[in-house]
């Protein structure tokens, strides 16, 4: 990957920083965006080109020592290097998390845990953390691997460790702006969708004595997404979506219990659209009505996994900025990518109040060919 | 200079280069607020002994901040360099005087009993 773009460069090369700083470090981050940009210009004699950007980047040095340096990225646990233990914990964090979110929507849906896709698990629960730690000395041993032709990298590109560790910094960022905006729209939406008349006399009979939970979840998933669209992530909009996905596990208790809910469909019979019972289509065929529970089943499975996923994601924030001494509400951020450049339709549409871009220039240079 | 004693002047100046640091920064804030790269340059220039690095700067910047000796503000008005802008607090301002008081009686101290020895 190479790039002559130099504000590329720098993205790159502090992408890589983060992966070893604490979650809310971005401070950090844009403290050394600003100081690689004007170390660049100085170099440059007051333009910055990707050979100045790479020489300030060269002199700031290795990614892992300057988050260590410039922030602290931690303290040495045990046999893990001081630089290594937030993104490692990250990591140890999103696996934990979604193992335990599979196991409450397993559990909730009623699969047995000791047999899975057929296969039966010997030794439960005891198998488990051994298949782990055998699972992640192999890992190691491959990335270890790896990791050794990763030396000739330059500075800007990740390593293959890196790339991995990155999935744990992705599992964390805050709602976009648009994500919230989606979920906004999408639970006004279906909130109004799921009430209309000519929708609720499709349901099953165990379905209509529920729906209007369903409905009012809807619209508080609604009002979720509006706080987070306004007032980014701080706590208070961290505790909602934390109780709301706590209500969400206990809804689908009930749920799950009521199985398929829609009993009829519309069909077209001669220009006129009628209901047909769909159940009862199966049950005089000797059909079984397997897929269908099935499906339903699958949905409410993912949908308690994803909350528990919410409900372990909010805690964590919360407690780190209760740490950081925030409080309850302040206006937050979204988790939009930081850009150095101006958007190509802002580019394109000749923007002017955007990033300024008397001072960057392209000298055509090009990265090392062992960086390809 | 023999490698014993460069070595022996190496591990003192670096003692002396610790405590000095702090009052360096909180000397030179007091004056004017500065953004950390400003700061960075402003010491390189104005305290060539100290030889301070930005990897030495920033951290320390950020101690004296959570200490609540320095206090610190962002400025957007460039978006592609947001800055932040350091400058002595209320505490800051007291520690430094008493610092400075300090230093002198040490300063003058040092140079007496190091004249004798001249």
């Amino acid at each position: 990957m190479s790039s002559n773009d130099p504000l590329e460069l720098i993205d790159q090369y502090l992408d890589r920083v983060r992966l070893y700083l604490p979650l809310d470090s971005e401070d950090a981050i844009v403290e050394l965006q600003t100081h690689l940009i004007e170390e660049a210009e100085r170099i440059g004699g007051g333009i910055m080109t990707a050979g100045s950007a790479m020489m300030a980047i060269e002199r700031m040095g290795d990614p892992k020592s300057v988050a260590h340096e410039y922030a602290g990225s931690g303290k040495k646990v045990g046999p893990v290097p001081a630089e290594y233990v937030n993104p490692l914990s990250r990591m140890l964090i999103v696996l934990a998390g979604v193992a335990l979110a599979l196991i409450v929507g397993f559990t909730m849906i009623g699969a047995s845990l000791t047999e899975l896709f057929g296969a039966e698990i010997q030794n439960w629960p005891f198998s488990i953390p051994v298949m782990l730690i055998i699972n992640v000395t192999i890992l190691l041993i491959i990335i270890g691997g790896i990791s050794l032709l990763d030396r000739s990298k330059p500075l800007t590109e990740k390593t293959t460790l890196e790339t991995i560790f990155g999935i744990g910094v992705g599992g964390f960022k805050p709602k976009t702006k648009w994500g919230a905006a989606g979920d906004f729209i999408m639970g006004l939406i279906w909130g109004v969708i799921l009430m209309l008349p000519v929708v609720t006399v499709l349901y099953t009979a165990a379905f209509q004595a529920v729906y209007l939970y369903v409905v009012v979840f809807l619209l508080l998933g609604a009002v979720r997404g509006a706080l987070f669209y306004i007032w980014g992530e701080n706590n208070l909009n961290l505790a909602f979506e934390a109780i709301l996905s706590v209500v969400w596990i206990g809804l689908a208790v009930v749920l799950v219990n009521v199985g398929w809910p829609i009993q009829y469909v519309y069909v077209n019979e001669g220009g006129s659209w009628s209901l047909f019972n769909l159940v009862e289509f199966f049950q005089t065929n000797n059909i079984p009505f397997i897929p269908f529970d099935w499906i339903w089943a699958f949905i409410m499975f993912i949908t308690v996994a994803i909350s528990v996923w919410r409900i372990i994601v909010s805690s964590m924030k919360i407690t780190m900025h209760l740490r950081a001494g925030r409080g309850i509400w302040w206006q937050g951020n979204w988790g939009e990518k930081r850009r150095l450049r101006k958007p190509f339709w802002k580019r394109v549409l000749g923007d002017q109040d955007a990033v300024q871009s008397g001072t960057t220039y392209h000298d055509g240079y090009i990265e090392p060919e062992e960086s390809q | 200079m023999s490698k014993k004693t460069q070595e022996e002047l190496d591990r003192w100046s670096k003692e002396v280069k610790r405590g000095a640091v702090t009052l360096a920064i909180l000397a030179l804030l007091s004056k004017r607020r500065a953004y950390g790269y400003e700061a960075v340059k402003l010491l390189d220039e104005k305290m060539s002994f100290l030889a301070l690095e930005q990897g030495t700067v920033y951290p320390l910047l950020r101690r004296l901040e959570k200490r609540e000796l320095l206090k610190s503000e962002w400025d957007y008005e460039d978006p592609t360099k947001p800055k932040k802008y350091y400058e002595v607090s209320e505490e800051g301002l007291k520690a430094l005087g008493a610092m400075t008081q300090t230093w002198s009686i040490l300063s003058r101290e040092m140079r007496d009993v190091v004249m004798e020895v001249e």
